[in-house]
């Protein structure tokens, strides 16, 4: 929120940018750039928790029948995770998870629309740390729903032993096993962190190219208006992505609760 | 193959995932069959020295594991 303003007004806008770009100075002590206890990030992380918290709560302190605006718009994320994605992915039995797939929607939505709010302009899920935290929650989330809805035997059992005649049994139980196990916390954390880390690189290249080439060469000028163009026009596609992985991620989460849950077929 | 076609969801536990959810499923299982005989075909390699010919092998086996599982898992029951 602050290191940008005072980078472009000084003049310090390195081109290319890079991963340091990333680690913003941090907020308390002020300006350090060796202390990461508390930065842009985390004041985001935190201020998007208490955003969540405070609308649904007052949205819904005081329900009414016919809804005010609020709680309409509360109502709607509400039904849309419920419907379109718990029920859709998971059934009935999925209506008992559309709370947590609600929160992980808008925090998720939430922390990566901060990528194109003004003065905010990047996303912590652009940090490795928050979507693997998330992948996490996620990934102990379904196997502790599996082992307790089948019992730990008969969960391994019904997702590492697919039905097929044994012969083939030894080369598929090893493909299985990546592929629930190992890849699923991995590519949801890696999913989400680089698209939003790609989008505020592609943000940052377009922003400070314009820069450099108007520092360059001022013949060049009109195509850094491009540049800038180009990053408007961006912002849109980022857009796009933030609300796309936000349902991704959430439908994912939901489509692993069902794996876990389903019965041997 | 239209007559074969499962009726539409009822929401039982007991689907099958919908969509994006099978969509992803079947990738991860196509990509993880290569990975994992792949990489079990290399660590082959390296111990017998057989310069690549079981990497080879093992992507191979991986990917028939890999449709095998995808048919197994998502097709249709019969």
């Amino acid at each position: 929120m602050f290191g940008q303003a005072n980078v472009l007004a000084q003049g310090q806008a390195e081109f290319p940018p890079s991963v340091e770009d990333f680690y913003l100075p941090s907020i308390l002590p002020w300006g350090a750039h060796d202390n990461y206890w508390f930065t842009k990030i985390t004041l985001m992380v935190w201020l998007a928790v208490g955003v969540l918290i405070l609308f649904f709560l007052l949205s819904y302190r005081n329900p009414k029948l016919v809804p005010t605006k609020k709680q309409w718009f509360a109502e709607s994320i509400y039904g849309f995770v419920r419907n379109n994605i718990a029920v859709d992915m998971i059934g009935h039995a999925g209506v008992r998870f559309a709370p947590y797939f609600t929160t992980l929607f808008c925090f998720i939505l939430l922390t990566n629309a901060f990528a194109i709010i003004p003065f905010f302009q990047i996303s912590p899920n652009s940090h490795i740390a928050f979507p693997a935290f998330l992948a996490v929650i996620s990934y102990v989330m379904f196997n502790w729903i599996g082992i307790r809805h089948h019992g730990f035997v008969k969960y391994f059992k019904n997702s590492l032993i697919p039905p097929a005649p044994w012969y083939i049994l030894p080369l598929l139980i090893p493909i299985e096993f990546f592929s629930t196990f190992l890849v699923r916390p991995f590519s949801l954390a890696v999913r989400l962190f680089a698209n939003m880390f790609a989008g505020h690189m592609l943000l940052l290249v377009f922003t400070l190219g314009g820069f450099a080439m108007i520092s360059a060469n001022a013949w060049l000028a009109p195509v850094s208006v491009l540049s800038w163009v180009m990053t408007i026009a961006l912002t849109f596609l980022e857009f796009l992505v933030i609300c796309l992985q936000a349902y991704v991620f959430t439908v994912l989460t939901a489509s692993y609760v069902q794996g876990a849950l389903a019965e041997e077929h | 193959m239209a007559g074969d076609q499962k009726p539409p969801s009822t929401g039982g536990p007991g689907d099958d995932p919908s969509g994006a959810g099978q969509g992803w499923t079947a990738l991860s299982y196509l990509i993880g069959g290569m990975l994992v005989w792949g990489f079990i075909g290399w660590l082959v390699d390296q111990w017998l020295d057989l310069g690549g010919i079981a990497t080879g092998i093992g992507v191979v086996l991986g990917m028939a594991g890999g449709i095998i599982l995808v048919v197994r898992r998502l097709g249709t029951p019969t």
